[in-house]
């Protein structure tokens, strides 16, 4: 009888994951990481596992800055002052109404952010959640000279996007309702040109529908980084973007953090929205959402969480919570 | 002799994976324009009043997933078609439950496994559209990715190129995807596309 040699045991281990992360990566998933189509060459798979393993995924990421807070009014009366018909040529397809209609919508209803339909923006969506419940001063101030000079800074991060960003603007179609929030447009945009995680390491540069592709994308890490960074607030995450948290009872830890904290999840959406009928699904996290409220009757724990300009109320069984977490980012109140 | 089998098996495995899967029928919406009809018709009538949409979770048809969408927030349930509590939630979210219970029936005679309505915007100015998803019969090789046929359902003429693809309007040549995909010509307010995801 022959041996089995460690290599072969190797090799064999590399071409099963290779073959289940090229299908995985051309499967692509579905509300937040679309698949990408010149995404599935096979070395690709590898190269994102290996940035992967080197991403250190920070436990916690400390205050960066002192306490930012600004109310509704003040945002309001600031937008009052401005001239909302100036038209710009940096932004081609913006229009002025459009985008200050949304700004005041925005501030209105911080709750109606909508990052499209089929598009990578969702982590985006959970994190001007966040933006609009600590700074909506420094959003639309933000916002205004963005708009006006091209360039601008938010919480010390200093935003100036690419040509392509500028011109995408205002001309995303078919994506719902954001299809007339020019504002909303912008800002996505803007943020995922100057946002980076290794999910972002073949497409850095935005082309056409890059909305919809790896350029867009968000990981954990990633998505820690642009909560700490916009709003200067102390973030504590466990999980990881393919290994599940070690936490015992997901209920008991989301429900003793959700009074004091603000917590966003990241997780499978495929399993509670699921989009084909094959039992065998490979699960890997795809979503971000606010967590707003969570309770626990009969054995099923319904959840109701802020994600598409809305709230969406879902029961699940205790153990489909904990196969759908993937993440769990608790940001101070 | 192990190593032989050992590669025949891969190459059967290769084999198979790299073929698509294949729908037996190539006239589907022809073949039950009526019924797909009717059951547009039906859930246009149904939903504006209480925004709802459907979609069957399991091959049998017999698990249902209910959406019901207010301007605040979504809800979202399954139900076996056969629970009580199906008609016990429709009933106190003010639902047409008869309406909603012979949709259900004629979306699984015809198996039809979602439908929802989208709002786009043309000038800026809101616009709606029905998307149903049919489950073909398909031939499938292991491995290779479900499909499924997408029915678009437009309330005013659209404009297609001449491959039948649809526009993004009459002036531009800008090919139009819902969903990321592209869509064909089946009427000048109806066409379809084939997708690995029913929604």
């Amino acid at each position: 009888m022959r041996s089995i040699q460690p290599l072969s045991i190797n090799r064999d281990f590399t071409f099963a994951l290779l073959t289940v992360l090229s299908i995985l990566i051309k499967q692509g998933s579905d509300i937040c990481i679309n698949k990408s189509n010149n995404f599935y060459l096979p070395y690709k798979p590898v190269i994102l596992l290996i940035l992967f393993l080197l991403s250190e995924e920070k436990g916690s990421a400390g205050n960066l800055l002192s306490e930012i807070n600004s109310t509704k009014k003040e945002a309001l009366d600031f937008i009052d002052r401005i001239d909302q018909s100036k038209e710009n040529s940096l932004w081609p397809n913006i229009k002025p109404k459009l985008f200050y209609d949304n700004l005041i919508l925005n501030l209105e209803k911080p709750t109606s952010f909508y990052p499209g339909r089929s598009t990578n923006f969702c982590a985006y969506g959970a994190l001007s959640y966040l933006v609009m419940e600590k700074d909506p001063l420094g959003y639309v101030k933000f916002m205004n000279e963005l708009y006006d000079k091209g360039e601008a800074v938010f919480n010390n991060n200093h935003f100036k996007p690419s040509s392509a960003v500028m011109k995408a603007a205002g001309s995303l179609k078919f994506k719902g309702v954001l299809d007339i929030r020019h504002a909303e447009q912008m800002w996505f945009l803007v943020l995922a040109d100057k946002f980076k995680g290794y999910l972002n390491f073949f497409d850095k540069k935005f082309n056409e529908g890059d909305e919809n592709s790896f350029w867009a994308a968000t990981n954990l890490a990633k998505f820690d980084r642009m909560v700490n960074k916009m709003c200067g607030v102390h973030v504590k995450a466990v999980g990881s973007d393919l290994i599940k948290p070690w936490v015992k009872d997901p209920y008991s830890y989301l429900s003793k953090r959700i009074d004091s904290n603000i917590v966003s999840l990241y997780i499978n959406n495929r399993i509670i929205h699921k989009k084909n009928h094959d039992k065998i699904k490979f699960s890997i996290p795809t979503h971000f959402i606010i967590l707003r409220d969570i309770s626990k009757q009969d054995n099923m724990v319904t959840l109701r969480y802020w994600d598409y300009g809305g709230e969406t109320q879902v029961q699940v069984s205790p153990r489909t919570l904990k196969k759908i977490i993937f993440g769990i980012i608790t940001i101070d109140k | 002799m192990i190593r032989q089998l050992f590669i025949t098996l891969i190459i059967c495995l290769l084999l198979a994976t790299s073929c698509s899967t294949k729908i037996v029928s190539t006239n589907i919406y022809q073949e039950q324009k009526e019924n797909l009809d009717n059951i547009e018709r039906r859930y246009e009538k149904l939903n504006p009043s209480n925004h709802f949409s459907l979609a069957f979770t399991d091959k049998k048809f017999s698990i249902v997933s209910l959406e019901m969408i207010t301007d605040t927030l979504t809800r979202i349930y399954e139900f076996n078609v056969n629970e009580q509590r199906l008609a016990d939630t429709l009933l106190k979210y003010n639902y047409d439950s008869a309406g909603i219970y012979y949709l259900i029936r004629k979306m699984q005679q015809s198996k039809v496994t979602w439908i929802n309505s989208f709002d786009y915007y043309v000038n800026d100015q809101p616009q709606q559209l029905i998307i149903l998803s049919l489950k073909p019969v398909t031939i499938r090789y292991i491995f290779s990715p479900p499909k499924y046929v997408a029915l678009a359902y437009f309330r005013t003429t659209q404009f297609f190129d001449e491959k039948g693809r649809l526009l993004d309007s009459r002036r531009t040549k800008q090919v139009r995807k819902i969903k990321g995909q592209v869509f064909y010509k089946i009427t000048d307010r109806i066409c379809y596309t084939i997708t690995d995801k029913y929604r």
